[in-house]
């Protein structure tokens, strides 16, 4: 199992972190062999993960590239490509020692001098390069040594470095100057790139000269001690949700994801095949837009979370796949609290009455902005319009395609509640969300630009406080406000069913399919 | 032959310029923009601009436009924002598989088809019309999305015979290509099999009725010769129209099937630029498309003056 090596949010000030290499035996492939063809949902536009924020490069990128820092199976901060880090004692530096035998795809040793390249690059086209907003510089006083430097303390550093929504990973120094969408898919992981048909398949090859991380014993989360059993692995695009259950029946596809509710009893019957339930995929809900009559008024926001029947939204937008979930994290993660869970799945309609009264709501339309891209949004929006109009609400649907429905949700005109589901943003912790409740980015669009004080507030002790529990209490108190106040109606958590063949073994669900640590057994 | 010919390219200039500033006009007049797709839900109005700015999507409409027409008349296509490759490139690649599996089921349209129309119209009336035109219409009124799900199910899942998709390159492994695009190619043929069977056999109907065919009936020449010297020959010139237009349906047609049975052709690439708001890889590969259905018709009239004397001398 793994050991002791969280940096997590709890890093130490002065002390160098790192701890000795795992003792007992670390994970070996029971069987070395075979092309895992794995049925992906979406298609892959490109591999370029520091310029991408879709979940399908995602599947395939983070398979081939390491960053300096991950995350484990339970979204701590871990160590990656680093073998260590300290913090200086003022907090103003991270000095980073690269782990040791680590080589890129085309053979070449890592040294900081790449690690500075590859953060040059993303300092300058980065997706998320908003997370360097606070460093002064890096500096590299040997080839084994990175060190960043702050401008001032910034003590989620390195949460902010290691988050999966675009990060920032390492390639060979002379890549540093590729464009945006088309650096070379050329990294440091377990896996690295044979081919690659955009729209058809990305196929990826063992990479023998890989060093797994000796400090682990199994692979966790994004990181770990890493091993290559396949061969080759295939990520086959295939849209069509039948078809892809039709290829894991047959076994041309011996792994696929997002399979259809109405074949999942099917597919229970067949010893062939073990469903992989992806818990927590991410957190059904709406948000509101508080600078558009009426759910500018809170009164009129409140009347419509007590009218919510949470169970009766969620079974419809996910054909039962869910579970409800309180707030803003989910249990298994460090930041879980059910605070404001009073706010949550209350279906009282004389409440949501009360509350429609308090607001003096005379029967002005309330636009749900949802899409039909995504059918648990449009599913969910169907629900809650019904559930509205019971209470006397005058909901009235508004449905364009993802790509408008996004747009005019970054407008604070022509829409009520628009539909989403926060599934990146959720599974990458606290701040995650949170980047989505203040400004520049609150997706509840506040009539002041400034946001909401309090809410700001305790944003800034996230990401100020020093101790890791006056932070967690920042974030407690965060999300009672953001429920309290309706800034967001979480409706539940959303199972995404994805499934093997059952030869295939050490196939656990996570936020991109793993391919390392995968076996068949036959 | 070489006028009509050069007559039809020059006529092309102006359909695809019109095709050119319809499809961009349209691109910027439709909701949502590239920014937000690679920026994701939670990018700031900043980094939206800067997305934008870096893609050159904050210049006026009319700059973005002129500049696109530069690169074109330099051969430049634009590079996909989304796959950073170049639009000529992945039109290129994906073009291919498409044409392959259109030739495949124009093979078995026309086959079917014309064997079938014939068949009914020289059997007129008789079980074999009927079942003939039963299939026809039969083609023409499922969906080939669902014909394709049974065709997945029954050959693929029940029997085992063909694989449920994927795609293997003709050049790579012909064999593997036919395995992979039987199915597709039946799913897109069968509408434009029941089309063409009906026109066949109306056609053929209306041509046996002539006074020719009766004459050479009179003559005492063989049936063989009178169906396919005389009355083919005769149906063909208002087929070979028909199959012009079969050509475009079942290029247009590939979307559904590509998505269906996962091939990466130029309907499930245009279809996903489109979704993604891709501007340049859907004005570029949209006008390439144009371009080469320009073509085929006008191959397809070249032919016709072929088939159709009267044509040649017609035409000024």
């Amino acid at each position: 199992m793994q050991r002791a090596l969280l940096v997590s949010l709890g890093l130490v000030a002065g002390l160098t972190l790192g701890v000795a290499p795992a003792i007992a035996a670390p994970f070996s492939c029971p069987r070395k062999g075979g092309d895992f063809v794995f049925g992906q949902e979406a298609n892959v536009n490109s591999l370029d993960m520091m310029t991408s924020s879709s979940i399908s490069t995602r599947n395939a990128a983070l398979n081939i590239f390491e960053t300096l820092v991950a995350r484990d199976e339970n979204n701590n901060v871990i160590l990656d490509l680093a073998d260590s880090v300290a913090e200086a004692p003022d907090h103003l530096s991270y000095t980073f020692k690269l782990r040791p035998g680590a080589t890129f795809h085309n053979g070449k040793p890592l040294t900081s001098a790449d690690v500075a390249a590859s953060y040059d690059r993303y300092n300058r086209i980065g997706l998320n390069r908003g997370m360097f907003a606070k460093v002064a510089g890096w500096d590299t006083p040997d080839a084994t040594t990175f060190v960043i430097r702050m401008k001032e303390v910034q003590p989620i550093f390195l949460e902010l470095l290691s988050s999966f929504l675009a990060p920032p990973v390492i390639v060979p120094a002379e890549f540093k100057d590729d464009p945006p969408q088309q650096l070379h898919p050329v990294g440091t992981g377990p896996w690295k790139l044979a081919d690659f048909i955009p729209g058809s398949y990305v196929k990826l090859a063992r990479y023998d000269g890989y060093v797994p991380n000796a400090r682990f014993e199994q692979r966790t989360g994004f990181g770990g001690y890493k091993q290559a059993c396949f061969d080759t692995v295939t990520l086959r695009i295939v849209p069509e949700p039948g078809a892809r259950v039709a290829g894991l029946r047959t076994g041309e596809l011996q792994g696929v994801e997002d399979i259809p509710t109405k074949s999942v009893a099917e597919l229970k019957g067949d010893k062939n095949i073990t469903l992989t339930p992806m818990y927590n995929w991410w957190i059904q809900m709406a948000v509101p837009n508080t600078s558009a009559v009426p759910t500018d008024n809170l009164a009129f926001r409140k009347a419509v979370q007590a009218a919510l029947d949470m169970d009766e939204i969620m079974d419809a937008a996910t054909d039962g796949n869910y579970r409800l979930n309180v707030g803003l994290q989910y249990p298994n993660q460090p930041a879980y609290t059910d605070v404001g869970k009073e706010t949550y799945n209350q279906h009282d309609a004389a409440l949501a009455k009360k509350y429609l009264a308090e607001a003096g709501y005379k029967g002005e339309p309330v636009l749900l902005l949802t899409n039909k891209d995504y059918a648990s949004m449009y599913n969910a929006a169907l629900v809650m319009a019904e559930q509205l109009k019971a209470v006397g609400v005058n909901a009235q649907m508004k449905v364009t395609d993802w790509p408008t429905s996004t747009q005019t949700a970054k407008t604070n005109a022509g829409w009520n509640y628009a539909f989403t589901g926060w599934g990146s943003e959720t599974a990458v912790g606290a701040l995650g969300i949170m980047q989505d409740l203040i400004p520049p980015s609150a997706q509840w669009m506040p009539k002041d630009p400034n946001g909401d004080a309090d809410l700001n507030a305790a944003y800034l002790d996230m990401t100020q406080k020093l101790d890791p529990k006056d932070r967690q209490a920042a974030w407690v108190q965060a999300q009672k406000i953001a429920l309290e106040r309706a800034y967001v109606l979480p409706f539940g958590s959303l199972t995404k069913m994805q499934g093997v063949r059952a030869n295939v073994q050490g196939f656990t669900p996570f936020r991109i399919p793993r391919m390392s640590n995968v076996w068949f057994t036959n | 032959m070489a006028g009509i010919a050069l007559r039809r390219l020059l006529g092309a200039v102006p359909v695809l310029l019109i095709v050119s500033l319809i499809t961009f006009g349209m691109m910027r007049a439709i909701p949502g923009d590239p920014s937000a797709i690679i920026g994701g839900i939670s990018a700031t109005q900043e980094q939206l601009a800067q997305i934008r700015h870096e893609l050159g999507l904050d210049q006026p409409a009319y700059i973005q436009l002129l500049t696109w027409y530069t690169g074109l008349a330099h051969g430049d296509f634009g590079r996909s924002l989304l796959m950073g490759q170049p639009v000529l490139q992945v039109t290129m690649q994906r073009l291919p598989v498409t044409l392959a599996l259109s030739a495949y089921a124009l093979v078995l349209t026309l086959v079917l088809g014309l064997l079938g129309g014939i068949f009914a119209a020289l059997r007129q009336n008789t079980w074999v019309d009927q079942a003939a035109m039963m299939f026809s219409m039969l083609g023409i009124s499922v969906p080939n999305f669902f014909l394709g799900l049974l065709m997945i199910f029954l050959f693929g899942v029940y029997l085992g015979w063909l694989p449920t998709g994927g795609y293997i390159p003709l050049w790579q492994d012909p064999v593997g290509w036919l395995r992979t695009s039987t199915m597709p190619a039946i799913s897109l043929a069968l509408l434009q099999v029941g089309l063409l069977a009906r026109i066949t056999r109306s056609t053929m109907l209306e041509v046996l009725r002539q006074d020719y065919i009766r004459t050479a009936r009179a003559k005492g020449l063989p049936r063989r010769l009178v169906v396919g010297k005389h009355a083919l020959a005769n149906a063909l010139i208002p087929i070979t129209t028909v199959v012009g237009i079969v050509i475009s349906l079942l290029i247009s047609g590939s979307v559904v099937t590509e998505t269906l049975f996962s091939l990466p052709g130029i309907g499930q690439l245009l279809t996903q630029a489109v979704l993604n708001r891709d501007y340049p890889m859907v004005q570029g590969g949209l006008l390439l498309v144009t371009a080469f259905l320009v073509f085929v018709n006008i191959v397809v009239d070249v032919c016709y003056a072929l088939l159709d004397p009267r044509v040649r001398y017609e035409s000024p």
